[in-house]
């Protein structure tokens, strides 16, 4: 057991994770969530994953740039381009406190933008769309928390789908001032 | 009475004043009918610097001048000009200085036009507040901007009572402070908890302060110094500090998006090993080196607190040394709590692994570990208590758990010599996979260490560090015991080996990001996996007791030592055999030798790297 979620089909090998098969990041559904949920609890544990990406993003790419950047994306070349050029490790983490949770957000180059979430049905909503969730399940209370969660960038709905982006750091990089 | 307390620069803009938190509880625990309030200068300063030079100024040039340039004076000299009403003063000897020595500084020479005006406004600001009392807290590059504002709040209300104190303060600098500026009244030397309450109760009650131990006061025209007293102030009466009015400070600052915000706490004060055996180049516990601890349990309550009011999740403590209770009564329960904190702690090199491994996972991932050197002998010459054996392993182990360690490597020792370091130096190229020290580093003659308080160690000849003639207008006499730092003349290495020392830990650093050693276990072999800088990559394959002894010697062993264990583990060979493999284990850059001792350098874990500051 590697510990990672099993919706995505892979293989570990010491800290290094391949794919079976590529993921849709089309965000027509359910597949897209998964996929975002299992790239970032890869990029939590610290691990490098290889992985191929099909699809065509219907939503804003650059929500993804904190994720590891796919070796194939055949949709657009530019686009695989942009997110190469993006992503570093740990541009984008949350972790969690005694009843709140705290992110900082590198995704736009040259800021570094720290949030704190300390309402509890934001915290909530947070934490249970780590699970990718259908959007029709949540609750009134929880679907206004994802319309915040979501103008903060900190979840991608689509499709129907709702998934938390930042992971959280279960390993500290070294040096671990460096994020 | 009303009391203001005062943090000049450069105190860090990530951090609260763990000094101002602790004063202010003191003074209201101790004297509930007095009020209390801060004064924030430091992030003043910030902000004052940003909205004036329109943006160019910047927190991060704050860091380069007041506390990457501590050994150098600039943050002093930026506001010597305020002190001494002269916007050009030292200017000439700063830049002299600074072309010897290939200095740079031109952000501190941008900012010393605003110091006169930041000083003028930060006077406004706390008269406002209609203090009975002044108290300013200094330590490093506090002082010249501390006696700036002082200067110019007694010169605009002289009825106004002055004090400082903090660490620029203990013994003989805090005397000297105070009888060459007349314009501060008192100087507390030593701890406040006891010696503040008890000046403010003589300040209400217009008594003389003759009875405060330590205290610095004006007989007439004359500069009088109370003995300091040998007794220090129990863990039981250092409280927990009070961040509300810097959180409120911080929270309408603009400097607050360019800063990520840190907690400080306070677990422990003086030192257990140098209670012992002082380290001979440090002095950093000044006058009070007696070791006391907060119980864990209560250190723990002080960081939930805090915690919880702030919602910061990095927690920065100030002790010079962990207390190892700490391990049983501390760390398991900030474990425990499952949040993700961030600590920053100062330990002792002759950790154990599972002390380490508990350390990352009460996310006590950034530590300083004093390692200080990787030769036995120049570590006996400092009294340090470890080998260089031991530090290898510290620094491999840290790689196992993935803890930024933080480490200088010193020289410049009495009594060592070339052939201390040329065995080391050849082995720093099978290293490059840990963590190096931040440079090579000639050790500076501190007051209150060993070398300082007897010149017969090797520094007999001393005079107050160059530096201090552009941040002060004293004669030298009059430096010489107010400052912290002096200038020696160089013992120990020197010329070609110091050259070599340094360019081989220049290339360490050069190398490290993209250098692994990394063991593997595939079944019944021991995989090294070799990715050093500078080595051909490659696979180095070991079964039976040959992969037993690359584990043996994780601990570090000498050779009669691992035949030992080996043998009774039940494997079987000559002890000429185990001597020949362990001398191709060495050549192959997989051991490191101090003396007769050997420790494997592979590592388990491979923590994500990045560089420093990321992107």
């Amino acid at each position: 057991m590697s510990g990672l979620p099993g919706a995505v089909p892979h293989r570990l090998t010491g800290r290094r994770v391949e794919t079976a098969a590529p993921l849709d990041i089309g965000g027509t559904g359910r597949g897209t969530a998964e996929a975002v949920c299992f790239l970032r609890e890869c990029q939590g544990r610290g691990l490098r994953v290889t992985w191929r990406a099909t699809g065509t993003p219907g939503y804003d790419p650059g929500i993804l740039h904190h994720l590891p950047p796919p070796a194939e994306l055949p949709a657009s070349l530019a686009l695989l381009e942009a997110w190469r050029a993006d992503h570093a490790h740990g541009i984008l983490y949350h972790r969690r406190g005694p009843d709140f949770v705290t992110v900082l957000d590198r995704r736009e180059r040259g800021t570094a933008v720290r949030l704190t979430l300390d309402h509890p049905r934001l915290v909530a909503a947070f934490l249970r769309l780590l699970e990718p969730t259908p959007v029709a399940a949540l609750d009134p209370a929880e679907r206004e928390a994802l319309g915040l969660l979501t103008a903060e960038r900190l979840v991608l709905a689509t499709g129907g789908w709702a998934v938390t982006l930042p992971p959280r750091l279960r390993q500290w990089p070294v040096p671990c001032t460096a994020i | 009475m009303r009391v203001h307390l005062v943090t000049m620069p450069w105190h860090p803009l990530d951090l609260p004043s763990l000094q101002l938190g602790l004063l202010n509880r003191i003074v209201r625990e101790a004297r509930p009918g007095d009020e209390v309030t801060e004064f924030h200068g430091s992030l003043r300063w910030a902000e004052f610097l940003l909205e004036r030079s329109g943006g160019r100024l910047r927190p991060a040039d704050c860091v380069e001048v007041g506390s990457d340039a501590i050994f150098h004076g600039l943050g002093d000299w930026v506001f010597s000009g305020a002190l001494y009403d002269d916007p050009g003063w030292g200017l000439a000897r700063l830049r002299d200085y600074a072309s010897g020595r290939g200095v740079p500084v031109e952000t501190a020479v941008a900012m010393r036009p605003y110091a006169a005006p930041f000083v003028d406004a930060c006077a406004t600001e706390v008269l406002a507040a209609e203090p009975d009392v002044v108290g300013f807290t200094t330590t490093f590059m506090q002082n010249v901007p501390s006696l700036a504002l002082a200067r110019e709040l007694k010169r605009r209300r002289p009825g106004l009572t002055i004090v400082l104190g903090g660490s620029n303060c203990d013994g003989p600098m805090g005397h000297a402070l105070h009888r060459n500026h007349p314009f501060v009244d008192h100087v507390v030397r030593g701890e406040a908890e006891h010696a503040f309450p008890a000046l403010l109760h003589h300040l209400d009650a217009r008594t003389g302060p003759a009875d405060v131990p330590g205290l610095c006061w004006w007989d007439g025209p004359v500069s009088r110094a109370n003995p300091e007293t040998r007794r220090t102030v129990p863990p039981a009466d250092i409280p927990s500090p009070d961040y509300d009015q810097w959180q409120a400070a911080l929270d309408a600052s603009p400097v607050q998006e360019h800063i990520h915000p840190k907690l400080v706490v306070e677990g422990a004060r003086g030192c257990w090993w140098g209670e012992k055996h002082h380290c001979t180049f440090c002095g950093l516990n000044g006058s009070a080196m007696a070791f006391r601890a907060k119980p864990g349990e209560r250190l723990w309550a002080e960081i939930d607190r805090l915690v919880r009011r702030h919602r910061i999740l990095d927690v920065v403590t100030v002790d010079n040394i962990i207390d190892m209770a700490y391990f049983r009564d501390f760390l398991p329960r900030v474990a425990a709590s499952g949040w993700d904190l961030r600590l920053h702690y100062e330990v002792k090199s002759n950790l154990t692994p599972a002390q380490l491994r508990l350390l990352g996972d009460s996310g006590t991932v950034h530590i300083q570990p004093g390692i200080e050197s990787l030769g036995s002998r120049v570590l006996d010459l400092m009294d340090k208590g470890v080998t260089g054996a031991r530090n290898v392993r510290t620094l491999r182990e840290c790689e196992n758990h993935a803890l930024t360690c933080s480490w200088n490597l010193l020289y410049g020792f009495p009594g060592e010599s070339a052939d201390d370091y040329t065995p080391v130096i050849d082995q720093l190229p099978a290293l490059v996979h840990l963590q190096p020290p931040s440079g090579a580093h000639r050790i500076q003659l501190e007051r209150f260490s060993p070398h300082f308080t007897d010149p017969g160690l090797g520094f007999g000849k001393r005079r107050p560090a160059q530096m201090y003639q552009h941040v002060y207008d004293l004669p030298e006499d009059e430096l010489g015991d107010l400052v912290y730092l002096f200038d020696t003349e160089d013992a120990g290495i020197a010329g070609p080996v110091e050259q070599r020392l340094t360019d081989a830990v220049a290339a360490w650093r050069a190398g490290h990001a993209h250098s692994r050693l990394l063991f593997e276990e595939a079944g019944a072999e021991l995989l090294v996996h070799e990715r050093r800088h500078g080595r051909p990559p490659g696979t180095h394959r070991f079964a039976g007791w040959r992969a037993a002894a690359l584990r043996g010697l994780e601990d570090g062993r000498t050779v009669p030592a691992l035949h030992r264990l080996l043998t009774a583990d039940g494997h079987g060979m000559a002890v000429q055999e185990l001597t020949d493999w362990v001398r191709q284990a060495f050549a192959l850059g997989l051991l490191f030798r101090d003396g007769a001792t050997y420790v494997s350098l592979p590592t388990w874990g491979e923590p994500v790297r990045l560089p420093e500051g990321g992107r």
